[in-house]
């Protein structure tokens, strides 16, 4: 599974006509009924999926009186761009620490993900060890435990610790995923041992080998999987908010939410910052599509 | 702000550091309550409010506690769900040491809360009976009240006029009210978007005659009394002259003053605000018996607030509650400030009542004589879990139309299993 | 496809086939080796999963009401007095009934929206893209616009304008509860969630599907439509089925994000994992009956989780 070469690109893939069924001249009429067909149902279904979006942008820019008043207006006229600095300015939001715990948190989750899961993925594929098949064992364990059914024990560990309200409680227990290790294993397992014997001729070690061949032909795997643990460290919201207890350790998603059941709530600043915290994902989706999808079809699980 | 930036870079090393030293995380524990920016000489307090919806508040706060000399003190202003977040605040390291709340017995039997009855001694006299009631257990006083927050029903007098109605006296009037008032795009009522589950329960119990807790603390409620109370309740619901899905709850005004209901549970807070909106276009009245006063019925009115707590797992409890006793007992501008300055609150000092000018006129005058006369106050043998086993009865049989008398029966079984834990 | 991993790693004993070392060094020196690669990993996993699992089934024999040092063991009452508690088992009932819901029907529209753009050339790129994006939102942020903007009870709501252009009632789409129009609200936003995900799964799949395997199947008489799909590309793609529908099951049962957002606690549709949060962190702050709930949780996932894979002939390969 590991390794095999996602054809949904970001390019439209090559296809073969065959595939689309026997589009012979007696069923001319009939295809061109079904393509319609098809076009129709995607039109809608997709209209359907972005009128979120439209939402989020219209009710971002407008004033809570437009937003609330009974006649519905398709969008406003004046466009409130100062909405993004009354947000910011608004000391009882906290968006901008928010918003930068939330960067600190994604990115140094997928860089700490990356480190300790591919070394141990790596270690478990490839250095003989006595013990080896039992710790694999461990690993595979803890994948059968349901992984939000852990946040009460976990809670209590990193509050004994006093890393609650603190980027170390947010940070530290996601980065040792078992999943991830699982999947670098399977990639590993299935690396072109022709390469390292390369290393083996250099006299590097495992950890020479490691850096100096390995991973710089695995940098598709790695973005893979780095989008993915991004997507899903930027998204998190239980373990944040369990964790995120002081205004100062919120990540956006936390902010959000808070705000979303607050005493009195100003909509558009509400939406307005919804939309500047999905603004780095859905960047990251347009332009790095290829990479996410490698990412989502080999790691699906952590859906 | 530059006082919480400050900290925040030191959590961020912090963080760092930690993260290099994952290997040996278990060491790495380093406290990070101290809060870089203030004297270093004083102690830090931190000091937790919910979030009030009313502009300025939290910039008073912050005032008042950086005027405090005695300590460093740091604002944690909380919107969302205050009581559980407090609740995890309280048994973590990070959490508060001064806090505002709601008194239980379980905090002090628990011993998250330090009796206060040495800062109070001096002041006890200036407090009602109610307020210190419902903040002493075993003898002892364990919070001071900040703020008395009557809550109870608004209504606009141009569409009660409109539609040829008089105010509501009782529950069946309110109810007849509601569904008169409601239109297509204006409901009657809005209780908030539990349909009045949760706020209405002791209201609905009060005003059929009975009560949570007797004075001996048991069971106050249950019978056919209660059964047909609910059922009252549930005519209203199942009318459909509640409004719900408001973006905001029944403690904003919102949904009042943008005309999407005629009349709202509310509490006398936001009277400021409903004023600027509506002008003289409005009133208030408690809520009304539901039965006849004969059976029981009489009209009530919660007599909500806030009170201040010292966490017993502060690491700085003396200096806690010298703050304590410096902010709400002794610094009386601040306290004013406070009840009058932004919404409308009832001091609970009596000497600061008696001479708040800005509730004695016009409706807010009303509001306050109400509260007198029918103002009910917590009580504080009444637990959370008592509370949720009363809520989850309500909700069921109001909202989802379940049968009355077995989850009446299951209710006072949690209860009875809660008050029996207790006496033991 | 994971779940087949999975399987093809547990039925192999003896994992992996022993690799030759890299290098001729002694075995001390690569016993240090692999220490070096597993050892950080395998110490937080041991610190931040088995310990605290290991801790919550000892608290959960004990009397652990806002304390996580308790004193006063308690025996199984904690289990008992969960698995008698109503609440709980409605909460776990509702969510076997909303899992046997959106299950299929996830996985059902996931598939026919991979099927229905694999079909089309002409702006392929932006319907799978339109379909996929929703998947970088937040169950919070998507939670914000479906309960303040399309499904709020008022008059200034999507759903509510629409059906008053049409001269009807507006509907308090979360409050109502008979009938349960909350679910329309819930399902819709986890549809729009995690469909476009998993039909990235099943586009792959399909695309996988060599067309070889379609012209036999014209050459036999099959012809285009639902012969081709129910003989050809169905059970091609029955792995990746299989993986969607755990996902999905998993998924179900570990609901958090939208119903505290949507719903927030009520009694009305409380998930598992709500309930435990308000249990061992809300106002209750009882780690004694949260942690033997956490547990009991567990239990049911993972009989579930063995009787689907089971159900579902989980050891079918794909490729």
């Amino acid at each position: 599974m590991a390794g095999a070469v996602m054809p949904t690109g970001a390019r439209r893939p090559r296809r073969r006509p065959a595939e689309s069924g026997p589009v012979g001249h007696r069923h001319g009429v009939r295809a061109r009924v079904v393509t319609v067909a098809v076009y129709g149902v995607l039109g809608v279904s997709a209209i359907l999926f972005l009128i979120p979006y439209y939402l989020l942008i219209r009710n971002g820019l407008s004033t809570d009186a437009e937003i609330t008043s009974p006649e519905w207006t398709f969008f406003p006229t004046d466009l409130r761009w100062e909405n993004v600095t009354e947000l910011f300015a608004d000391t009882e939001t906290h968006f901008a620490s928010s918003l930068l715990n939330s960067v600190l948190v994604a990115v140094l989750q997928t860089t700490g993900v990356l480190l300790i899961c591919s070394l141990a993925g790596y270690g478990l594929a490839r250095i003989p060890y006595r013990h080896a098949n039992k710790i694999f064992y461990a690993v595979v364990v803890s994948l059968m435990i349901p992984g939000a059914v852990t946040f009460v024990p976990s809670f209590l560990m990193v509050s004994t610790m006093g890393w609650v309200s603190d980027l170390r409680g947010l940070i530290i227990p996601g980065l040792f995923s078992g999943f991830t290790t699982f999947l670098f294993r399977q990639y590993f397992l299935d690396f072109p041992r022709e390469l390292e014997e390369a290393a083996r001729v250099d006299g590097l070690g495992y950890w020479g080998a490691y850096w100096r061949i390995v991973f710089p032909n695995s940098l598709n795997f790695f973005a893979a999987i780095a989008a993915i643990t991004f997507l899903h460290g930027w998204n998190a919201f239980l373990w944040p908010l369990v964790i995120g207890q002081s205004n100062e350790s919120w990540t956006v998603q936390v902010a959000l939410s808070s705000l979303l059941t607050a005493q009195t709530i100003r909509i558009h600043e509400l939406f307005i910052g919804a939309a500047i915290s999905i603004l780095p994902l859905v960047l990251v989706f347009l332009f790095l599509q290829r990479y996410l999808v490698q990412g989502v079809t080999q790691s699906g699980i952590k859906g | 702000m530059r006082l919480s930036h400050q900290r925040l870079n030191r959590r961020r090393l912090l963080a760092l550091g930690g993260l290099a030293a994952v290997g040996a995380a278990t060491t790495a524990c380093g406290s990070n309550t101290g809060r870089d920016g203030g004297d270093p000489n004083k102690v830090d307090l931190s000091q937790w409010y919910h979030q009030y919806g009313e502009a300025g508040t939290q910039d008073a706060a912050t005032r008042y506690a950086t005027e405090y000399p005695d300590a460093n003190v740091s604002i944690q202003w909380i919107p969302g769900d205050y009581d559980a977040k407090l609740a995890s605040g309280l048994l973590s390291e990070d959490g508060p040491d001064v806090f505002e709340s709601h008194f239980n017995s379980q905090m002090a039997t628990s011993g998250q809360v330090v009796p206060l009855d040495d800062i109070m001694a001096d002041f006890k006299s200036d407090f009602s009976e109610i307020d210190l009631f419902e903040n002493t257990w075993d003898g002892k006083v364990y919070g001071v009240k900040m703020i008395d927050d009557p809550q109870l029903f608004y209504y606009r007098k141009s569409m009660l006029t409109e539609a040829g109605l008089a105010v509501p006296t009782t529950f069946d009037e309110l109810i007849a009210a509601a569904d008169a008032l409601t239109g297509k795009t204006v409901k009657g009522l809005y209780l908030g978007n539990t349909a009045g589950a949760g706020v209405l329960n002791r209201p609905l119990l009060w005003s059929a005659g009975q009560d949570l807790l007797t004075a001996d603390n048991k069971i106050g409620f249950g019978g056919e009394t209660t059964i047909a109370a609910l059922a009252k309740f549930r005519t209203l619901h199942e009318n459909g002259s509640l409004l719900l899905g408001a973006p905001t709850d029944w403690w904003d005004s919102a949904a009042f003053t943008q005309g999407l209901c005629a009349m709202q549970w509310c509490g006398m807070w936001h009277m400021p605000l409903i004023q600027e909106a509506l002008g003289d276009d409005f009133g208030v009245f408690p809520m009304p018996p539901v039965f006849a006063p004969a059976d029981g019925g009489r009209p009530s009115i919660v007599n909500g607030g806030w009170s201040t707590f010292v966490s017993a797992k502060s690491k700085n409890v003396e200096a806690a509650k010298a703050f304590v006793k410096w902010l709400w007992l002794e610094q009386v501008a601040h306290q004013e400030d406070w009840a009058l300055s932004y919404g409308f609150h009832i001091p609970p000092r009596k000497s600061l009542a008696a001479k708040a000018t800005k509730l004695q006129s016009g409706t807010a005058a009303e509001t306050v004589a109400l509260s007198q006369q029918y103002g009910i106050g917590a009580n504080p043998a009444w637990t959370t879990t008592m509370n949720t086993a009363l809520n989850d009865l309500v909700t069921k049989v109001v909202r989802e139309g379940a049968d009355a008398t077995a989850e009446l029966a299951t209710a006072t079984g949690k209860i009875d299993d809660e008050l029996a834990k207790a006496g033991g | 496809m994971v779940s087949t991993a999975l399987k093809a790693e547990a039925g192999r004993p003896g994992t992996p086939d022993r690799p030759r070392p890299i290098r001729r060094r002694p075995v001390r020196g690569r016993t240090l080796a692999f220490w070096l690669f597993v050892g950080p990993f395998l110490a937080g996993l041991v610190f931040f999963t088995f310990v605290p699992i290991g801790w919550s089934l000892w608290l959960s024999f004990f009397e652990a009401q806002n304390t996580v040092t308790p004193t006063e063991f308690v025996g199984l009452r904690n289990y008992t007095e969960m698995l008698a508690d109503p609440e709980f088992r409605r909460s776990m009932l509702t969510f076997t009934v909303f899992a046997a819901f959106i299950i299929p029907v996830t996985t059902a529209l996931s598939l026919a929206l991979a099927l229905l753009v694999n079909r089309v050339r002409f702006m392929q790129a932006f319907f799978r893209s339109a379909f996929f994006i929703p998947a970088a939102c937040s169950y919070v942020v998507a939670c914000m616009i479906w309960r303040l903007s399309i499904f709020n009870g008022v008059r200034f709501g999507l759903a509510n304008t629409l059906l008053l252009h049409f001269d009807l009632d507006t509907v308090a789409w979360l409050q109502t509860t008979d009938p349960p129009l909350y679910w329309l609200v819930l399902i819709t936003v986890r549809l729009w969630l995690q469909l476009g995900f998993y039909m990235i799964l099943f586009l792959a799949a399909r695309q996988r599907i060599p067309g070889q395997l379609y012209e036999a199947a014209y050459l036999d008489g099959a012809s285009p439509g639902w012969q081709t799909f129910r003989h050809v590309t169905l059970p091609a793609l029955r792995a990746t089925t299989v993986a969607v529908v755990l996902l999905n099951l998993i998924a179900a049962y570990q609901a958090f994000d939208e119903f505290y957002n949507l719903m927030g606690n009520t009694a009305i549709v409380r998930p598992p994992l709500i309930y435990l949060y308000n249990t061992a962190l809300g106002a209750e702050q009882d780690f004694g009956r949260g942690s033997a709930g956490a547990l009991i949780l567990s239990g049911l996932i993972v009989i579930v989780t063995l009787l689907q894979g089971k159900f579902l002939r989980l050891g079918k390969r794909e490729d």
